[in-house]
């Protein structure tokens, strides 16, 4: 069943004195409960393709549909909505509250939610039960991603959308989170999009998107996936 | 496993908030300490405001106090009754009233007393209160005296004062000690600014000595009228002055006018005016200052507001974040200040209530002001809160994800003169870069320090002001020794004879007495005073500062007496004579002069005495002598009304000077705090903000000192600026104070002095410096390499 689609999404915007054009055309649909990468360099189009479906931002023209609703059509309060309730964002520098604990950010999300998740068996599931606790500086850069995810998660969105979740992290960490995203996509049926410029990533997915500027260059189903911790980079 | 931590309820955007506020503790207490001051002051003021007013109001009510007083040469007793069936009148009552000299054991001293003489009657007009002792009986030497005085004087009932009435001894035995609704304020005259509380004093006899002692048999020479709810004021003065009109009516004075009254009331509209403005300033600064605060907040916090969007916050709980960082800070001010003032506002109306006399107290807690209080610091800081934090409405949710571009860099316009931006070093190209870019904060820092010391300026110009009036009034305007009254006008050769009598460099005879002068309908009691044309007492000097003589025809007037009358050098005056069978006469201003104490007008002697009175006669006289035994010598000679000491009138002023140096103090210490706060705060966020800067000023190989000293040199120039500009600004409040402290008694020039000049300059100094400390221990504390790690902190 289709979950997410994109009509001809086109974006443009003014940086500096430079008109860029970040994304132009794109259409896809995303099944519920793939597992998707969207591999591009940087500039390729992939993060603003990202915020646009992740309602943070609007298209200079085009349509995002999630399942039969057109979030492109959503008033500003529809959109914090559709933030609040479908979606669930992990950003590549974590971005957690620095005066809150692990358990605290968590709840700065569920707080808000239509239907969280309990935050404790959350915070087990991404392996932060012991350290709950602590503060962002207490934790390991992996701890805080974790942190993040579980932020994410903890209100029950449709869909996961991770900004280069593992960028700023070691390779072991990496496989570590990366390990995590599959688990919480296999155990509970969430939709994972994963925007990423490392293509080892890219194998472990049901589905690869490449891009480069601003268009979809391939659109492969990896009817294989291989697991998590037979990645290499 | 058991979590050890406390599990907070609060939502967890406001937790964030309350380790925020703990995180910048100093700032916000900084911020907090303004709004409490400023609440505070404004609740205790305000309601010690309205339970002043409430007292005096009550202690009027309680004593029957006068609407209207009118002085006579002499009215029958049976006419006094009459009086009664004029429209609007409904109590009459009539009394004499008397000025005498009391002889003291020091001979050099001069004490003046006014008898009154009272019924004792339990519906007296402007019936006295016991405050110990007992009335007097109907017959006998016994006599009340005013609280103050006896105070001042140390006399106790059972002891016995001594006055010379025209030329006779009287004793007199204090039988009680009173307080009363026209005295809570003690002045002899117009003519003296302050109250002598030694020197001059109320005394209340019976009619019957007074009758005796005056010589007025059968007649009173002052009435009290009380009006009914009906009364028209004006309507009722015309009635009852026409009435009067063969008894020679002096001088009417309404409540509104009379001393006393009128100097309480002005009191309570300086207390209303403080009231309203000091609060306000605090309340204003406190709000610029969490502007500034919110605006650095928001733009430090950009990718935290971004995160808090994309995970569904809405625009409105992320500004109301912010806005409730400023609220906090307002509610906890306001409540904090609004309980401190009720707590103050007793003391204040106490201390108001010792300084006029009153002896009854009426104070209630107003809790409406509690409210007003907190929901105007509210309302302050809900505004600055908004407009400071609306930037993080113009932040979005995709704003999580990007960094930020770098501002754009401009040349500043000193870097367009090479010649000398070339001879910069580097540090003093920082400094000047940053004080020209960051033009708000800039300005923001200036306004602050310019402020502090337009205020510290205003505040010790005020002694040297008041000592400055005196100066001009008694060494320059006025130069007698001694200023005598008689009781009766005697032909001008008395002069002559006093000569004889005391041993005096000079002697000169004058006119005084009190006319109501009218231009069209606009009316103003004074007393005009008669001099010799080559008068060697007074020195006139016009208001474009040029010296002018004593004309031979027309008046001149002060100042005041010109504003209150409408009036200009030509203008035609009337001037109403209440001499029986005299006629009104119109003079013309020939000038309109500088006076500091008192409002007057002045005429030739001799043309005053012709036009007015009677010909060759004099009701006073000025003396320039160094004799000690002066005083003993004038209290032996009948006819010797009040005598004026310049001296006494000096020493009075100095025990003012007192209370008026601890309002004064006050006020450096408002300045102080503001000033402070406003460095302290704009430097801390200067700091914030520059975090990354000088952390890479650190990993160059800055020393923290340096860098610290960068910031020294910077508020440097800010401070200079800061005092050119708080020159001017100091010398518009004065002026503006000055047309605000003058009244009828006094008229003020306010310019600021050389010293003031230098010490508000020192002061503000001394405030940047301590401020600059604390700054030093955030220099400190600069974790550099954590700035530089953290994209954002």
């Amino acid at each position: 069943m289709v979950i997410l689609r994109t009509e001809n999404l086109t974006k443009s915007y003014q940086m500096g004195e430079i008109e860029v054009k970040a994304l132009q055309e794109t259409s896809f649909e995303i099944e519920e409960g793939k597992f998707i990468v969207i591999l591009g360099p940087s500039g390729s189009g992939k993060s603003t393709l990202l915020n646009i479906i992740g309602g943070m931002d609007q298209p200079t023209s085009g349509k995002v549909f999630l399942r039969d609703e057109e979030i492109t059509a959503y008033s500003e309060k529809e959109l914090t909505e559709y933030r609040r309730n479908k979606i669930g964002f992990i950003f590549q520098f974590y971005n957690i509250m620095a005066n809150l604990t692990a358990e605290e950010n968590v709840e700065l999300a569920t707080e808000i939610s239509q239907n969280p998740l309990p935050v404790d068996e959350i915070l087990e599931a991404v392996g932060l039960g012991e350290r709950k606790d602590h503060f962002p500086s207490q934790l390991s850069g992996g701890e805080q991603q974790r942190v993040s995810i579980a932020r994410a998660v903890a209100k029950n969105p449709e869909i996961l959308l991770c900004d280069e979740p593992t960028g700023a992290l070691d390779f072991e960490t990496g496989i570590a989170i990366l390990s995590l995203l599959r688990k919480l996509n296999r155990d509970m049926g969430k939709t994972v999009i994963i925007i990423t410029h490392n293509s080892d990533i890219a194998y472990m997915a049901d589905r690869i998107i490449k891009m480069r500027s601003g268009c979809i260059i391939e659109d492969i189903i990896n009817e294989n996936p291989i697991d998590v911790e037979d990645i290499v980079w | 496993m058991v979590s050890h931590r406390r599990k907070h309820r609060l939502p967890k955007i406001d937790l964030m908030l309350i380790r925020m506020i703990n995180h910048s503790k100093g700032q916000f207490i900084a911020v907090l300490t303004i709004i409490t001051m400023g609440v505070a002051i404004f609740t205790s003021l305000n309601m010690a405001s309205v339970n002043m007013n409430n007292t005096v109001d009550a202690y009027y009510k309680q004593n029957n106090f006068a609407d209207l007083f009118i002085q006579t040469v002499a009215i029958p007793y049976q006419k006094v009754k009459q009086l009664e069936d004029i429209n609007g009148v409904d109590q009459a009552m009539g009394r004499i009233t008397l000025e005498v000299p009391m002889i003291t054991d020091n001979q050099n001293e001069r004490v003046n007393l006014r008898l009154i003489t009272t019924t004792g009657d339990e519906n007296e007009i402007n019936r006295s209160t016991l405050l110990e002792g007992k009335l007097i009986s109907d017959s006998g030497r016994e006599a009340l005296l005013i609280e103050q005085f006896a105070k001042a004087r140390g006399i106790g009932t059972g002891d016995e004062i001594n006055v010379q009435i025209r030329g006779k001894q009287y004793a007199l035995e204090v039988v009680g000690i009173v307080a009363n609704p026209e005295f809570i304020y003690i002045m002899e005259n117009n003519q003296s600014i302050l109250p002598a509380e030694k020197n001059f004093g109320i005394c209340y006899v019976t009619e019957e000595f007074g009758q005796q002692a005056s010589g007025l048999i059968g007649s009173y020479n002052e009435l009290l009228i009380r009006y009914d709810v009906y009364a028209d004021e004006e309507l009722l003065i015309d009635d009852v002055e026409n009435a009067l009109d063969l008894y020679g009516v002096k001088q009417t004075i309404k409540r509104e006018d009379q001393l006393s009254n009128a100097i309480i009331n002005q009191e309570l509209v300086q207390l209303n005016n403080m009231a309203s403005t000091i609060p306000i300033l605090f309340l204003v600064v406190a709000a610029l200052i969490l502007m500034m605060m919110l605006s650095r907040m928001v733009k430090k916090d950009r990718i935290k507001i971004g995160v808090l969007k994309s995970i569904g916050y809405r625009n409105g709980q992320v500004l109301f974040h912010y806005v409730k960082y400023s609220l906090s800070a307002g509610v906890i001010g306001g409540a904090v200040g609004a309980v401190l003032g009720m707590l103050l506002a007793g003391a204040i109306t106490r201390l108001f209530l010792e300084y006029f006399h009153i002896p009854m107290l009426r104070v209630e807690f107003y809790y409406s002001y509690l409210i007003i209080a907190i929901i105007l610091s509210a309302a302050f800081c809900i505004l600055s809160g908004l407009i400071g934090a609306r930037g993080a409405l113009k932040i979005t949710p995709a704003d999580a994800m990007r960094s930020e571009a770098p501002k754009s860099g401009k040349r500043i316009l000193l870097e367009k003169i090479p010649f000398f931006w070339k001879r910069l070093s580097f540090s003093s190209k920082m400094i000047n870069k940053n004080i020209f870019r960051i033009k708000k904060r800039t300005l923001f820092v200036m306004a602050g320090i310019s402020l502090t010391y337009a205020m510290m300026l205003f505040s010790t110009s005020m002694p040297s002001i008041m000592d400055q009036m005196m100066n001009e009034h008694f060494k320059e305007f006025q130069k007698m020794d001694y200023n005598i009254g008689f009781t009766s006008p005697v032909h001008y050769n008395t002069v002559r004879d006093m000569e004889h009598l005391i041993d005096a460099n000079y002697i000169e005879g004058k006119l005084e007495y009190p006319f109501e002068l009218t231009n069209g309908n606009k009316k103003k009691a004074v007393n005009i005073i008669g001099l010799s044309r080559d008068t060697r007492f007074y020195t006139f000097i016009d208001n474009k500062g040029n010296e002018i003589n004593l004309p031979r025809q027309g008046v001149l007037v002060t100042e005041n007496l010109a504003k209150a009358l409408d009036i200009e050098k030509g203008d035609l005056i009337q001037v109403n004579n209440y001499i029986p069978n005299r006629e009104d006469i119109i003079v013309q201003v020939k000038g309109v002069i500088r006076q500091s104490l008192g409002m007057n007008a002045y005429m030739d002697i001799d043309t005053m005495g012709k036009l007015l009175l009677e010909k060759n006669v004099i009701n006073g006289v000025y003396i320039d002598s160094s004799d000690p035994n002066i005083n003993e010598k004038l209290i032996k000679a009948a006819n010797i009304g009040p005598v004026m000491s310049i001296a006494d009138m000096r020493s009075a002023y100095e025990q003012y000077m007192t209370m008026v140096n601890i309002s004064i103090g006050i006020m450096v210490l408002f300045s102080g705090i503001l000033g402070f706060s406003i460095v302290y705060n704009a430097t801390i966020v200067s700091l914030s903000e520059r975090e990354m800067e000088f952390s890479s000023l650190r990993v160059l190989g800055f020393s923290k000192w340096e860098i610290f000293m960068m910031i020294v040199r910077e508020n440097n120039i800010l401070v200079i600026l800061g005092i050119g500009f708080g020159i001017p600004l100091g010398f518009l409040m004065s002026e503006y104070s000055a047309a605000a402290f003058s009244t009828d008694i006094y008229t003020v020039d306010m310019t600021p002095t050389l010293t003031a000049l230098v010490y508000a300059g020192i002061y503000t100094v001394v405030c940047v410096f301590l401020a600059q400390l604390a700054t030093y221990r955030k220099i400190q504390k600069l974790d550099f390499l954590q700035a530089l790690k953290n994209r954002e902190s």
